[in-house]
């Protein structure tokens, strides 16, 4: 190219490119001018593009130039090439760095969107002026800082500035600092949210409505919350020291560390709601320090296996209190020996959630080696069935008895069962007996005298007029706790149900309600949707008077209103809780003092409401001035 | 008999007391037992209740703790009270044994 200046006009053969181009009409003095400014920034560039000084082009004539351009194009297109990789390496260490930044953002959970778009945009705005960037310069070499512009070594750590060159150490950490307090004000703006649900959710396991904590309540919470930093419980007395497990269990921190603070000799009862996490040396060594145990309380105890039982038989002699739910790896031989050998003093028996292991003559053994049974809970043990019913009615003691059997149980057993132990029974819970029939309200009214509590739920085949016949001149003294939850009919074509409603309905309910009404303490008529309204202001009217009721549970009960809602407050003047979900008709309501409302669904409002310091009557009169 | 005065005094197991005001010491049924002008122990007539079981730093907690909980009697959404760490477990046995 170097030959051509000077004015030279010997023209050799151009080339096809250059005939194109002039066909095509496009100025070479354009082309001019765009190789000067290319080849200015090549200069500019790590010296490699040394096509000679741009003065010449300006001097030649215009076919000269026509020439030089295209030459100058075809360099230029090989400086473009290398401009081009060397951007595409820009971009992708661009690219990179913006989804590292990205993700690691993402990873906070929080108001990233804003965020990660102003990135992204940041990203596209920067490809197109990519090119128009400086290029990173190697670790080892020197650059000059973005911000404060002095000179530095660049290092693989050096951070990149705002305008994508790189910074100085010192005003890249300033930088990073930036950068982490924003993540910590976005995250901070999260949490805040959070901080208002765990508020409510710690109210609703206390049940502290309104006003502070109890000191109780604040030091257990403190425990749980250093659980790790705890070396001894010291003498702690045992309420306080079975409260405090509770916490740990459902905090999911009862381990193999954490158990040994609940495990003392002179402690007679252990109690673990969540073993989850215990394994075999874990239950040994409960065993081993307190042998003395009478009440034995495991839940979730998944890894129970039989060498603890074993151990346990071994060592403890004085078992009269057995709960273990979800024991699914103690093999059918160990429960066999297990009644065999500590049944005799076993006066509570409480198990949940077991399976193959565990079968209708299990429940054989078990009535034959522990006469002295007062308590007996089965639920969810998948193998137990009509045998096992016929089995538990030869329990001599049997006081409290709670059935959830998923197999199908005759309805004669279970009126068997009933006049065989009914005399004795002071509680009785049958959960989930589908297809039990009137007979079986029959035979608890004819024989059931000393039953304080009362459950018969889920259940679609029990009328109406079987409950009325039940509650009406029974013998036996005023309910404590009676649940009937979900017994109605269950027919999508026919939601209102038959005309003979089946399950607790209207007149079902007020019969409860006059038999039962001066003792009972909690009361869950849950999904017993064939109530009808009249039946509710017949009873909770505040004229009739329920001084002991505590709990209350009508959701789903979708006749109920508010006027209802405010006779039950007038009714019930010991009311702690009034659970009332799905049921629409209940809107502005004020609650008194000391009780929550759980459930009535507004929008705006909390899902628990509680009472805000004011009486019952005001309540009441503000909510009349509401509906008026 | 002295009558009721405004102010009770609460005694620790090593000699520090606190004078508090009635209504807040009555939070705690044992202390409001003792205090009982009805009842026929010593504490109602002196006005004075000696806790032989809460050391001084802790029975100044339970102190503070009863102002905070009168104070708060009908808010909601209370922020908790903050205490050190380290009382933690005597604090629990003094609000077990006062229950309150």
């Amino acid at each position: 190219m170097s030959g051509r200046r000077g004015g030279n006009r010997i023209r050799g053969p151009q080339s096809a490119l250059t005939d194109f181009l002039a066909a095509n009409n496009i100025s070479a003095a354009q082309i001019r001018d765009d190789y000067e400014r290319r080849r200015r920034e090549a200069e500019q560039d790590a010296g490699n593009a040394g096509e000679g000084p741009s003065n010449a082009a300006t001097e030649q004539t215009e076919d000269e130039a026509l020439a030089v351009a295209a030459q100058a194009e075809e360099a230029e297109k090989k400086s473009k090439k290398r401009k081009r990789t060397e951007e595409e390496a820009i971009d992708k260490i661009k690219k990179a760095k913006a989804t590292k930044k990205g993700k690691g953002k993402g990873k906070k959970k929080g108001k990233k969107d804003d965020l990660d778009d102003d990135n992204d945009d940041d990203a596209d705005y920067d490809d197109d002026f990519g090119m128009y960037k400086k290029a990173k310069p190697v670790p080892g070499q020197l650059e000059h800082c973005d911000i404060c512009n002095k000179r530095f070594t660049v290092t693989p750590y050096s951070k990149e500035g705002p305008d994508g060159g790189l910074l100085c150490a010192p005003c890249g950490k300033e930088l990073s600092k930036d950068l982490k307090k924003e993540q910590r004000a976005v995250t901070k703006a999260a949490s805040t949210g959070k901080k208002r649900r765990k508020v409510e959710s710690d109210r609703l396991d206390g049940i502290a409505v309104g006003g502070a904590k109890s000191l109780s309540q604040l030091c257990i919470q403190k425990v749980a919350q250093h659980h790790d930093d705890i070396e001894e419980l010291g003498d702690l007395p045992q309420s306080v020291l079975e409260r405090l497990s509770e916490i740990f269990s459902k905090k999911r921190v009862m381990k193999s560390k954490t158990l040994p603070l609940f495990l003392r000799p002179d402690l007679d009862s252990v109690v673990v709601h969540d073993a989850a996490y215990l394994e075999e040396e874990d239950y040994q060594q409960i065993f081993a320090i307190v042998p003395n145990v009478r009440k034995l309380v495991l839940s979730n105890t998944c890894q129970l296996k039989d060498g603890a039982i074993d151990y346990m038989l071994e060592r403890c002699h004085d078992l009269r209190h057995i709960q273990l739910y979800a024991a699914n790896l103690v093999q059918e031989g160990m429960w066999h020996r297990l009644f065999r050998e500590a049944g005799a003093k076993l006066e509570v028996l409480k198990l949940k959630w077991l399976d193959a292991a565990f079968e209708d003559l299990v429940v054989r053994d078990m009535v034959k080696y522990c006469p002295n049974l007062e308590r007996l809970k089965l639920k969810l043990c998948r193998r137990l069935g009509e045998d096992a019913v016929v089995s538990i009615s030869d329990l001599p003691e049997l006081k409290h008895l709670s059935l959830q059997i998923s197999q199908d149980v005759s309805t004669p057993t279970l009126v068997n069962l009933i006049e065989k132990r009914g005399s004795g029974l002071q509680t009785l819970s049958l959960e989930k007996f589908i297809d039990a029939d009137d007979s079986v309200l029959e035979a608890i009214h004819e024989n059931c005298t000393q039953l304080s509590k009362l459950r018969l739920s889920e259940n679609d085949t029990v009328t109406d007029a079987g409950y009325t016949a039940l509650f009406t001149d029974w013998d036996n003294w005023p309910l404590t706790f009676a649940d009937f939850n979900s017994t109605r009919d269950i027919d999508n074509n026919n939601s209102e149900g038959p005309e003979d409603a089946i399950g607790l309905a209207s007149s079902g309910f007020r019969a409860l309600m006059e038999h039962s009404g001066a003792a009972l303490k909690h009361l869950n008529i849950a999904s017993c949707r064939h109530i009808e309204l009249s039946a509710f202001m017949d009873v909770f009217n505040g004229a009739q008077n329920y001084p002991l009721l505590e709990h209350i549970n009508l959701s789903f009960c979708n006749r109920a209103d508010t006027s209802v809602v405010a006779g039950i407050f007038k009714s019930c003047p010991a009311l702690k809780q009034l659970v009332a979900f799905g049921c629409f008709d209940v809107q502005d309501v004020v609650v008194p003092r000391n009780v929550a409302l759980i459930g009535v669904p507004r929008a705006q409002d909390a899902i628990e409401q509680f009472g805000i310091g004011i009486g019952v009557d005001e309540a009441i009169s503000r909510m009349v001035e509401v509906a008026a | 008999m002295a009558s009721e005065t405004d102010y009770v005094t609460l005694i620790s197991n090593d000699g520090f007391s606190f004078l508090v005001q009635r209504s807040s010491a009555r939070i705690s049924p044992v202390i409001k037992r003792m205090l009982d002008p009805n009842g026929a122990f010593m504490e109602a007539k002196d006005n004075t209740c000696t806790l032989q079981n809460i050391n001084g730093i802790v029975l100044e907690k339970v102190c503070e703790y009863l102002y905070y909980n009168e104070k708060h009697k009908d808010a909601s959404d209370v922020p908790d009270m903050d205490f050190p760490t380290e009382l933690c477990l005597e604090l629990l046995m003094a609000s077990d044994y006062l229950n309150i």
